[in-house]
Order: C-alpha cells, then sequence, then structure tokens
C-alpha cells in the first residue's frame, strides 16, 4: 500500500512483479527467520554474556524484541535494526535541512528527525570571511545570512546532551542551496559513502545525497576554495562584486533550459528509485538518467507506469551481472 | 423571593416514557440471535493493512466487519506544547469521527471520552523512555462505526505503532463483550451494544498476559464478569496473533 500508487495493466504487473523477484533471488542474506516482530523471542545462546542492544528488552529471562525488524548480531551484541528506520545521525554526516526558525543565536532547521536541528552562528562563516567574534549586529544580521524556508547543507558536529542535533557549515562546500530541487526520500536508501557531493559534469548539476533522507539536486555551484584564493584573485574578486549585484536581477533568465530540464530529469529518476526501494547512489541514477534519454522519454513520462516497469528490469539486470562478475 | 419562584415557567422536560421504550428488557429468559448470524462467542472477521498513510510515519487500517478505522502516527518529533525538558516521551492521542460514520449524520457523542481511552491503553504498551522530550502523535479517525469502535481503534492504533517503529513492550489487542440479559457476546455490532444490559472492554498485551485497561459499565454479576473476562483475554490473544502475522507479511512484501 506504501508509495506512488500506479495504475499497471495486468503485462506490466508482471513484469514488474518478475524483476522484483529476482532482485529478491539475488540477495545475499535471505534470513528471513532473522525478522521479528514486537514481542517475539530472539533465540540466544548463553543468555547471560549477551548484550542486549536496541529494540531489545528483558522479560523472564528471555530476550524478546521491542521493535518489528531484522535480528543483527555482531559478537555479544544483540540488536533489532528497524526495516524503515528513522534517521540515525552520527557525527560527521552530511546534511540537508531548511530553516524553520531564526532564534537567538542559532537557525533551527528541520532534518527530517525526531528533533530539530541546531545551526550555532558561530559555526557558520561569516559572508566577509573574516574570523571574529560574533557582535550583536551579526545577531542583527542573521537573517541576511539565511532566513525561513531556505534550504541548507551543512554537517552534524554533535549532539547535545538530550539528544538535540548541533550542525556546523564552516566550509564552503556548505552553505544556502539555491537552484535546485529538494526532494525527499526514505534515509535507509541513502547508505553512508566517502562522498555525498557529487558534480554530474555531462549534466552540469550538483547532487548532494544528504544522510537524513534529503536530496538536493540543483544548478551546478563552482565552489572557491578560500586556501586559494589569494592576494592576486582579490582585484578579480572585486571586478566579480560588481558583476554580480547586476546578475543577481538577471538570475532567472541565467540557469540555461537545459540544466534545468537535467535537474528535473534527475530528480524524477531520484523519486521512480525511492518508491521502488533501491538505494540511492549516483551510478544508479545516472544510469536511469541515461535510461530516459536513450528512449527519448518526456520528463513527465519518467513518472509513469512504463518507466517504473523499466526501471524495475534495469535495476534487476544490473544486480544480476554484478553478481557475475564475482 | 420565595413566592416569585413558582410564577416562573416550568422548563420543558422531555415525557420520560420515550426513553424507556427501547430499554423494556426484550431478552429475559431468552437467547439472543445475533443478526449478522456469528455464534455468540465469536468475533467478526478482521481485515488489518499497515503503511494505508503514506505521508505518517506508520499507519494502519482495521476493518472488523461494518467497523473501520484509520489510524496514522507521527513522530517522535517535536511538539510547541512540550517546552520543558522531560526525561520521558509524551504521547498526544485524537479520535475523531467523520461525518458519514454512523447512520444519522453528525458528531458521534463520545469522540472525546475515545481520545483520553486511547491515550490510557496504549501508554502502558510505549517506552516512553525510548523518546525523550519528543512527541508521539496517534490520530485515529472513523471511517464507519459498525459497533465496538474502541477495541478496534486501539488494535489499529497498536499496528500503526509498530509500524512506525517505536518501541513497543508489546502488541496491545483489545475486544469488548456485551451483556444482554443472559447472553454474553463478543464483539457486539451497534444494535448488540444500544440493547446491552452492561458492556466490558479489555485491551491487553497478549504475549505479556497483562492487562493495560478494562472498562466495565452497565450491571454485571460476579460469575459473569470473570466468564466474560477469560472470553475476552482468549480473543485478545488470538487477535494478537492475526496482528503479528499481519505485520510479518508486510515485512516480507518485496522491500530492499
Amino acid at each position: 500500500m506504501r508509495g506512488l500508487q500506479l495504475s499497471l495493466n495486468k503485462n506490466q504487473k508482471l513484469r514488474v512483479e518478475r524483476a522484483l523477484e529476482q532482485l529478491e533471488s539475488l540477495s545475499l542474506k535471505s534470513n528471513s527467520d532473522a525478522s521479528v516482530t514486537v514481542a517475539d523471542n530472539i533465540s540466544v545462546d548463553c543468555e547471560d554474556a549477551i548484550l542486549k542492544g536496541h529494540g531489545t528488552t528483558e522479560l523472564d529471562g528471555r530476550v524478546v524484541a521491542t521493535l518489528c525488524g531484522v535480528v543483527e548480531r555482531v559478537n555479544k551484541l544483540v540488536y533489532v535494526r528497524a526495516l524503515r528506520a528513522r534517521y540515525k545521525p552520527e557525527i560527521g554526516d552530511i546534511i540537508v535541512g531548511r530553516v524553520i526558525e531564526v532564534a537567538p543565536k542559532r537557525w533551527r532547521l528541520e532534518i527530517n528527525f525526531s528533533q530539530d536541528a541546531v545551526l550555532m552562528l558561530s559555526s557558520m562563516n561569516l559572508p566577509d570571511g573574516i574570523q571574529r567574534r560574533r557582535t550583536a549586529i551579526d545577531e542583527l544580521n542573521m537573517r541576511s545570512i539565511f532566513e525561513e524556508n531556505d534550504v541548507i547543507c551543512a554537517e552534524v558536529r554533535g549532539f547535545q546532551h538530550d539528544g538535540c542535533l548541533h550542525l556546523q557549515a564552516r566550509s564552503q562546500k556548505y552553505g544556502k542551496l539555491e537552484i535546485g530541487q529538494l526532494l525527499t526520500i526514505p534515509p535507509y536508501l541513502v547508505k553512508k559513502r566517502k562522498q555525498h557531493f557529487h558534480h554530474l559534469e555531462q549534466y552540469g548539476i550538483d547532487l548532494i545525497l544528504g544522510c537524513n533522507g534529503y536530496v538536493w539536486v540543483g544548478e551546478h555551484v563552482e565552489v572557491k576554495d578560500p586556501m586559494l584564493v589569494d592576494q592576486s584573485n582579490k582585484s578579480e574578486q572585486q571586478n566579480a562584486d560588481s558583476e554580480n549585484s547586476m546578475s543577481a536581477n538577471e538570475v532567472e533568465t541565467c540557469t540555461p533550459l537545459e540544466t534545468r530540464q537535467n535537474i528535473c530529469r534527475t530528480a524524477n529518476a531520484i523519486r521512480v528509485l525511492s518508491t521502488l526501494g533501491f538505494m540511492i547512489t549516483v551510478e544508479v541514477i545516472t544510469e536511469i538518467v541515461n535510461l530516459s534519454t536513450s528512449l527519448n522519454l518526456d520528463i513527465h513520462e519518467m513518472l509513469g507506469p512504463e518507466f517504473y516497469v523499466l526501471v524495475a528490469e534495469k535495476e534487476a539486470e544490473r544486480r544480476s551481472s554484478l553478481r557475475k562478475k564475482r | 423571593m420565595a413566592g416569585k419562584i413558582s410564577n416562573t415557567p416550568a422548563t420543558y422536560m422531555p415525557s420520560p416514557t420515550s426513553q424507556n421504550k427501547k430499554m423494556s428488557s426484550i431478552f429475559t429468559g431468552s437467547d439472543w440471535v445475533r443478526p449478522d448470524g456469528r455464534g455468540p462467542h465469536q468475533c467478526r472477521p478482521s481485515f488489518l493493512r499497515t503503511g494505508a498513510v503514506n505521508y505518517a510515519s506508520g499507519s494502519a487500517y482495521a476493518e472488523f466487519g461494518n467497523t473501520k478505522v484509520i489510524v496514522s502516527v507521527f513522530g517522535p518529533r517535536e511538539s510547541k506544547k512540550a517546552m520543558m525538558y522531560s526525561d520521558m516521551g509524551r504521547l498526544n492521542c485524537n479520535v475523531s469521527y467523520t461525518s458519514f460514520a454512523t447512520p444519522i449524520r453528525g458528531q458521534a457523542s463520545e469522540s472525546k471520552d475515545l481520545s483520553s481511552m486511547l491515550h490510557k491503553a496504549l501508554e502502558g504498551a510505549i517506552i516512553l523512555e525510548s523518546f525523550p522530550k519528543t512527541t508521539v502523535d496517534v490520530f485515529a479517525l472513523v471511517l464507519e462505526s459498525g459497533g465496538s469502535e474502541l477495541p478496534v481503534i486501539i488494535s489499529c492504533a497498536s499496528l500503526a505503532l509498530a509500524d512506525a517503529g517505536i518501541m513497543l513492550y508489546d502488541m496491545v489487542a483489545s475486544v469488548s463483550m456485551s451483556c444482554l440479559g443472559k447472553n454474553l457476546v463478543i464483539d457486539p455490532v451497534s444494535e448488540e451494544e444500544s440493547y446491552q444490559d452492561g458492556g466490558l472492554m479489555i485491551t491487553c498485551m497478549p504475549s505479556r498476559n497483562e492487562v493495560t485497561q478494562m472498562t466495565v459499565t452497565g450491571e454485571w454479576s460476579t460469575p459473569k464478569i470473570h466468564e466474560a473476562m477469560q472470553l475476552c483475554l482468549d480473543a485478545c490473544s488470538k487477535l494478537g496473533k492475526i496482528m503479528r502475522s499481519c505485520l510479518k507479511e508486510a515485512v516480507t512484501l518485496p522491500q530492499e
């Protein structure tokens, strides 16, 4: 019942089912006896030496589950991993969030977690780039940096004792995201990788896979590394500043149509993948976008039933070919 | 001043006889034949599905005969009401009826009560310490009320909570019984509920064998209560198994 309800005709339903069955048979660990529901017994060998982890509790000397999910065992630790888990933040995660409140000396961001995250003013680079103490004037000018409903990319700096997240956006690659689309996908579809920022050159777009399930697809923005900017570039910047004030007015016409179409194509590819429940990685996304361009599909047709079925089949093919390579 | 009171017109009172018409007990000594042909100790067949509402963290749809309920669970999430820091999470329940739920269009009378009763039934089963400072919102919507809505709401809510991944001590199953003269019928329909002499509702956690809520209304004799409780607890454990199999099914559908 979950997910995009598409009206598939009989043939398409058969094809989708076949593709999904193929994928299931390819999945490495098919231990359905490891899946538990609430208050199911978890079989343990010697109950004294077991560490009861997340999602378990003790009842009458037995270990029972408190969540519906899969039992994972790591040495002596037994825990239940929920299947449709909420996002679990870790330090160093890249997060995309939306500002919901401008509070004294901080911004509150909504990040698809049980609580809102906090971005302190001191964890944010000031517009003039100088490292200094934040004064009262900086606090009054917070709104010129980020306002409500702005989309921001940041990194998890740490947790407070009550579980509230602290973010930091001190590098040039973090900050406000302007021209593009923000997509919400289930957070367990984004695995933690080394790189979450991707620049797809052939389309000229930026792709940020936030670990919290918020994905940003937008126009490519040149990230100027402040270390490389030295005295010789200062004069360049002064010219660029005068240009920027002019181009801000024409910013709507600056994004070429093709880039915008590519943004929409990529966003639709991500939507189809998340409806099917497949892992979202850059390779898969580029493959799907190539598939849609090779078939000359219109962008809106990518959300139709036929493409949905094609993506499922393509993924089944891809995984079986990966399997054969191994 | 005392004299003036007699001059004030008497306030209108509806004639008392009109209320008693249907209360004249119809079945002293006679057996009650159930309108849908079930045995007196037979529950209605149930249809349970999780994942009914895409936007919610967890949701479930339950159909017991003509009683249809959708419950959606949001959370744990921040709530403006919870300003103070607390070690335990908060549970917020809301039950509402659609305007087409009852045979006569309009607000059903008990929906305010039901919210607090749902809260009491669920709070014993949720591990509140697992989400401090945040709130879990449970919204129940009764699409059609065909008798014994609260037990269906409670069972459906516990399915939705399990679907949302909220830590629970155990699933919560709930069954109600009606006493009609000397008959004890389980899982009454609205007709039976309107004729009942007494009603008993038990909400329990089957695997733990613990009762989270018990509601007794009307007149009951002690042996009848014992019998009714035993029947209800048996039915609850069966319902618990059905709920569990529904969750397992939802888990094994193709989902990577």
